[in-house]
C-alpha cells in the first residue's frame, strides 16, 4: 500500500514529512482551501528526494496555469479535483502522472469512470461533498466493490489514526494507496509528524506481518514475479486482477466450503499415530490428505481453481501433471462442472503412473503426452504453457502446485492453506495448543508443504521441515533435491531456485516419485529456504520406500511415495518426549502399488 | 544511434529480418550464415541462443535448440563465435533467447559482452516490463543495446503506449497469440489488429513476426508494418543438406 500525504505548505514541515518517506506528497493550488500552497517557494521542494512523487493538486484550473506550475515546482504528478473532462486529463497523460479525484457516495455512478480509464494513471476516491476538495469524512468503503476497471486508485477522505488499521483490510485488487490529510494535522496545512509516523508504522507493519507472504509485485523476498512472454500477459493479468476479489467473495467461499465438505470429505482427520509416536519418542500426528476424494491434497486446489475459472467465464481447462494426482483431481472437477479438460503429462510419467492415466480418461479428460526434453513434469508444464499461449481467451490453466507466474503461487497456497487452518483447530483438541513443535511435508513444487506451513509461517516457534527427493543420492547425478543442487534463476514464470547447468540450462531431475521429480520449487519455498524460516532436507528413493513400508506395517496406511519422503525424515530427527509433530500425509499409495511391489518383491 | 536506428532511419518498408538458432545445425556456422544472409539482402538478423525449456517456441525452433545444446552451444561459445562478427557482417544483429541463461551468465556481463562483439539489440520474450524497468534497463542503456518488446493482438492500447515509450528501435508485433512456427492466416481479426496498431501512430517502427513463411505472407505483413521476420521456415532450411547454397534463393524467393 502506497502512502500519499496531501495539503503541505510549510517548508520545514515538508522536509519533516519527506523524511518519513511517503510515496507521494501533495501541494494544493486552490484558493478556497486553508491548505492553499500559493506562497510556497519552489526551493522548498528541492530537498524532496526523487523517490517521492511531487504532486500538484488543482480544481478546474486551466491547462496553461497547470503547465506553468508544473514547470515552476517540478511536479511529477497532478491531481485534478474539479470537473475536469477525460480530454482535459489526456492533455497531461504521459507527461506527468495523472490522478483524477472523484467524490463517492451511495449514488455514485461508476460508469462515468470508463471514459477516464485511458486518460489517467490513477483515480482518487474521496467522500462526496458539495464543495470541491477533500471532506475529511469517510464514505462506506463497501461501495468500492462496484469499481471494476483496471486503473488503480487511492483512497481518501477521513482516514485517521483510528481507522488506518481498517484500511489495511481492504482487499480490492486495484487499491493502490491511501491519501492522508486533515486528520493528521496540528492546523490546516501543518502536518503532525508524530501522528503520521504512527500511521506509517501501522501501514508498514502489514509488510512485517506478511514477512513470508507475497508483496504487491508478486515477490517473496528475491523470488517470484511473473516472468512470462507477452503472449501470456493478458491471461495472467486477468487472474492477477481478479483472483483476490473472486476468492474473497462470500458466494465463492460458500461454494468452495460446501464442495470441500460434501464432495472432498473435509475436514480431513488429524490422526494421532500411536505406534509412530512410540517408535519416535514424540507425539506424531498425521494430517490425512490421503483420505480426500481422489486420494491427495491436489483436489483442494483443483476445486478452488475450477470455481474461479467458472467465474472468469472460461470454457476449457488445461493442466499439467507429474504423478497424475493433479491430473486426476483436475479431470474430476471438470467432470463435476461439465467443462472440457486437457491434461499434459510427460511420456515417461504416463508409463510409470499408468493407472492414473486410465482414471483421467475415464473421467472424460484428454491426456496429451509431452514428448520434448526429459518427458516428465517440467516438459508437461511447458506444453501446457504453449497450449495456453495459443488459447488465450477461453482457456484457464489449472497449475497443480505453488509454482508458475504470480498470482499462481499465492493463489494455490491460499487454496491449500485449508490444511494448516484445520490442523490448528484439530491440534488444540489433542494438545491444548494450536502450535506444534514441528510440521513436515514433502516438496515437489511445494503445494502440500505450503498448505501445511501456511498458517504457521508467522509462528516462528514452529519448525517447518520441507523434504525433497534425493533420488539415488544428492550427489549421484540422479536427484531432484532442488535446494541442495540448485541455484537462483527463472523457471516456468517465476524467479526461484532451480537445478541448472552453469550456462542456465535446466537440468533433468530424477526421483522414483513422479510427483517430486521437478527441477524447481515454488518461489515462496525459495524464500523460506533462503531466509532460513524453513529447513530443507532430502530423502533418497530407498529411504522413502522403506519408510512407506513402515507406515503400512505400523499404522495400516499405504502412503504415496511422495509422502513417504516426509515420513522417512522422522528417522533423522531427534525429538523431546513432549514434542508435537505434524506430518502432512499428502496422498495415498494406490497409484504406487506397482513400484512398491517391484521394489519389495511382494 | 546504433545500427538498428540507422537502418530504420534510412529504410521504412519491406524490411526483411531472419531468425536462426546459433549452434544449429553445427557449431561455428553462426557468422557464416549471417554473412550469407547479408549478401542475399536480409536487412537485419536475430540470432537465437538456445534454452532447454523454450515455452514460446513451436517444434521447429525447439528442435533446433535441442540440437544446438547437444552440439555444445552456450552463451560463452556464442560470444566466442561472434568475436569475428563485425569484421564480416555489417547489418544490425539482435540476440534472442530466454532469460535464465542470461541470469546465469550475469546480466551486466551479458550486456557488456554483447556490445563488445557488436550486437545492437536483445529480444528476451520472458523478460517482463516491470522487471526490465526496475532491474535490467540500466545495463541495456549503458551498453547501447535496444530491448525489443513483443505485442500481441491481446495487448491493451495502454500497454502498447507504455511499450512504445520504453522502446528505442522497433516493436515486435506478433501476428497472433501463438508460439513460433505456425502459419499466418490473415483473418479479419488479424487485419483489424494491424489496422488498430497503424492507427495508433507509434513513435517506433513495427516489425511483424511469428508465422511469416513465404513471399505472400511477407508482403501482406509489410502492408501494415515496416517489415517482417522469418524464423521457423528458415530454421527448417538449415536442417536440409547443402543449406549454405540455398540461402540466397530462399531470401530472393521471399522478397523478389
Ligand atoms: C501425493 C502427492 N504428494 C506430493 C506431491 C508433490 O506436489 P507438491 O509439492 O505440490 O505438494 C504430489 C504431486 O503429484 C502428490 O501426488
Amino acid at each position: 500500500m502506497k502512502i500519499k500525504v496531501c495539503g503541505l505548505k510549510h517548508p520545514e514541515n515538508i522536509e519533516a514529512v519527506a523524511a518519513l518517506q511517503p510515496d507521494y506528497v501533495g501541494f494544493i493550488f486552490y484558493d478556497k482551501t486553508p491548505r492553499y500552497a500559493a506562497g510556497l517557494s519552489a526551493d522548498a521542494l528541492q530537498g524532496v528526494p526523487a523517490s517521492i512523487q511531487k504532486t500538484g493538486v488543482f480544481v478546474n484550473e486551466s491547462v496553461e496555469n497547470i503547465d506553468k506550475l508544473i514547470a515552476e515546482y517540478g511536479f511529477n504528478a497532478i491531481q485534478l479535483h474539479g470537473d475536469e473532462s477525460p480530454e482535459f486529463c489526456a492533455a497531461f497523460k504521459g507527461r506527468v502522472t495523472v490522478i483524477k479525484a472523484f467524490g463517492l457516495n451511495e449514488e455514485f455512478d461508476f460508469e462515468q469512470l470508463k471514459d477516464y480509464a485511458n486518460n489517467v494513471d490513477f483515480f482518487l476516491f474521496d467522500t462526496k461533498t458539495k464543495i470541491y476538495g477533500g471532506s475529511g469524512k469517510t464514505f462506506d468503503w463497501a461501495i468500492l466493490d462496484q469499481y471494476k476497471l483496471d486503473v488503480p486508485f487511492f483512497l481518501s477522505g477521513g482516514i485517521g489514526s483510528e481507522n488506518i488499521a481498517e484500511v489495511k483490510n481492504i482487499t480490492h485488487p486495484q487499491f493502490y494507496g491511501v491519501d492522508l490529510n486533515s486528520r493528521f494535522e496540528i492546523e490546516p496545512g501543518l502536518k503532525n509528524i508524530e501522528k503520521l509516523k504512527d500511521a506509517f508504522n501501522i501501514v508498514k507493519n502489514k509488510i512485517q506481518q506478511m514477512k513470508y507472504g507475497v508483496n504487491e509485485q508478486g515477490y517473496y523476498g528475491d523470488f517470484g514475479g511473473a516472468y512470462i512472454p507477452e503472449m501470456l500477459y493478458p491471461n495472467v493479468e486477468e487472474l492477477r486482477q481478479q483472483y483476490l476479489t473472486i476468492i474473497n467473495d462470500d458466494g465463492f467461499k460458500a461454494e468452495f466450503d460446501d464442495l470441500l465438505k460434501n464432495y472432498v470429505g473435509r475436514p480431513s482427520p488429524l490422526y494421532y499415530a500411536k505406534r509412530y509416536s512410540e517408535k519416535y519418542g514424540a507425539n506424531i500426528f498425521f494430517k490425512r490428505e490421503d483420505l480426500n476424494h481422489t486420494g491427495s491434497h491436489k483436489i483442494n486446489n483443483a476445486i478452488g481453481q475450477i470455481l474461479l475459472a467458472k467465474r472468469l467465464g472460461k470454457k476449457r481447462i488445461i493442466a499439467e501433471t507429474g504423478a497424475g494426482q493433479h491430473g486426476v483431481a483436475t479431470a474430476t472437477v471438470c467432470a463435476l462442472m461439465g467443462i472440457e479438460c486437457v491434461v499434459y503429462m510427460g511420456e515417461i510419467d504416463m508409463a510409470r503412473q499408468a493407472p492414473n492415466v486410465s482414471r483421467m480418461k475415464m473421467l472424460g479428460a484428454k491426456v496429451v503426452p509431452a514428448t520434448s526434453g526429459s518427458k516428465t513434469l517440467k516438459d508437461a508444464t511447458n506444453e501446457a504453457l504453449r497450449d495456453w499461449i495459443g488459447n488465450p481467451v477461453d482457456t484457464h490453466y489449472i497449475i497443480g502446485s505453488v509454482v508458475g507466474p504470480y498470482p499462481y503461487p499465492d493463489m494455490v497456497a491460499r487454496f491449500q492453506s485449508i490444511i494448516s487452518a484445520e490442523t490448528k483447530k484439530q491440534l488444540v483438541e489433542y494438545t491444548g495448543s494450536e502450535l506444534p513443535q514441528y510440521v513436515l511435508a514433502c516438496v515437489g513444487g511445494g503445494s502440500n508443504a505450503m498448505g501445511m506451513f501456511y498458517h504457521f509461517l508467522d509462528d516462528e516457534s514452529v519448525k517447518l521441515v520441507a523434504v525433497e527427493a534425493a533420488g539415488k543420492g544428492v550427489n549421484s547425478g540422479e536427484s531432484a533435491a532442488t535446494t541442495a543442487l540448485g541455484n537462483e534463476g527463472v523457471l516456468h514464470g517465476s524467479r526461484t531456485i532451480l537445478m541448472q547447468t552453469e550456462d542456465g540450462q535446466v537440468v533433468e531431475p530424477y526421483s522414483i516419485s513422479a510427483g517430486l521429480d521437478y527441477p524447481g520449487i515454488g518461489p515462496q519455498h525459495a524464500h523460506l529456504f533462503k531466509s532460513h524460516r524453513g529447513e530443507y532436507v532430502s530423502i533418497t528413493d530407498d529411504e522413502a520406500l522403506q519408510a512407506g513400508l513402515l507406515c503400512c506395517q505400523l499404522e495400516g496406511i499405504i502412503p504415496a511415495i511422495e509422502t513417504a519422503h516426509a515420513l522417512a525424515q522422522l528417522e533423522k530427527m531427534k525429538f523431546e518426549a513432549n514434542d508435537n509433530v505434524v506430518i502432512c500425509i499428502s496422498g495415498r499409495g494406490d497409484k504406487d502399488l506397482d513400484t512398491y511391489i517391484k521394489y519389495f518383491n511382494y | 544511434m546504433n545500427r538498428l536506428n540507422k537502418l530504420f532511419a534510412s529504410k521504412t518498408n519491406n524490411l526483411l529480418s531472419i531468425y536462426f538458432t546459433a549452434g544449429y545445425p553445427a557449431l561455428n556456422t553462426t557468422v557464416d550464415i549471417a554473412e550469407a544472409l547479408e549478401k542475399s539482402g536480409a536487412d537485419f538478423l536475430e540470432i537465437g541462443f538456445p534454452y532447454s525449456d523454450p515455452v514460446a517456441d513451436g517444434p521447429t525452433v525447439q528442435h533446433s535448440s535441442e540440437v544446438a545444446l547437444e552440439n555444445g552451444m552456450s552463451l560463452k561459445v556464442l560470444f566466442e563465435e561472434l568475436a569475428e562478427l563485425r569484421s564480416r557482417v555489417n547489418i544490425p544483429i539482435l540476440l534472442m533467447g530466454y532469460l535464465n541463461p542470461i541470469v546465469q551468465y550475469g546480466i551486466e556481463r551479458f550486456c557488456k559482452k554483447a556490445a563488445e562483439v557488436g550486437v545492437d539489440g536483445i529480444i528476451v520474450p520472458d523478460l517482463p516490463i516491470y522487471e526490465y524497468e526496475t532491474l535490467y534497463s540500466s545495463h541495456f542503456i549503458d551498453n547501447g543495446l535496444s530491448n525489443i518488446f513483443l505485442v500481441t493482438p491481446q495487448t491493451s492500447e495502454e500497454r502498447i503506449r507504455k511499450i512504445d515509450g520504453l522502446s528505442n528501435s522497433f516493436i515486435y508485433l506478433l501476428s497472433s497469440s501463438t508460439i513460433t512456427g505456425y502459419n499466418l492466416k490473415l483473418s479479419d481479426s488479424v487485419e483489424e489488429y494491424y489496422k488498430r496498431i497503424v492507427a495508433m501512430k507509434l513513435k517506433n517502427p513495427t516489425i511483424i513476426g511469428f508465422g511469416i513463411t513465404d513471399s505472400s505472407s511477407f508482403a501482406k505483413a509489410c502492408n501494415y508494418a515496416n517489415g517482417a521476420i522469418i524464423g521457423s521456415r528458415f530454421v527448417k532450411l538449415l536442417g536440409e543438406d547443402g543449406y549454405m547454397d540455398k540461402i540466397d534463393g530462399f531470401i530472393k524467393g521471399i522478397r523478389p
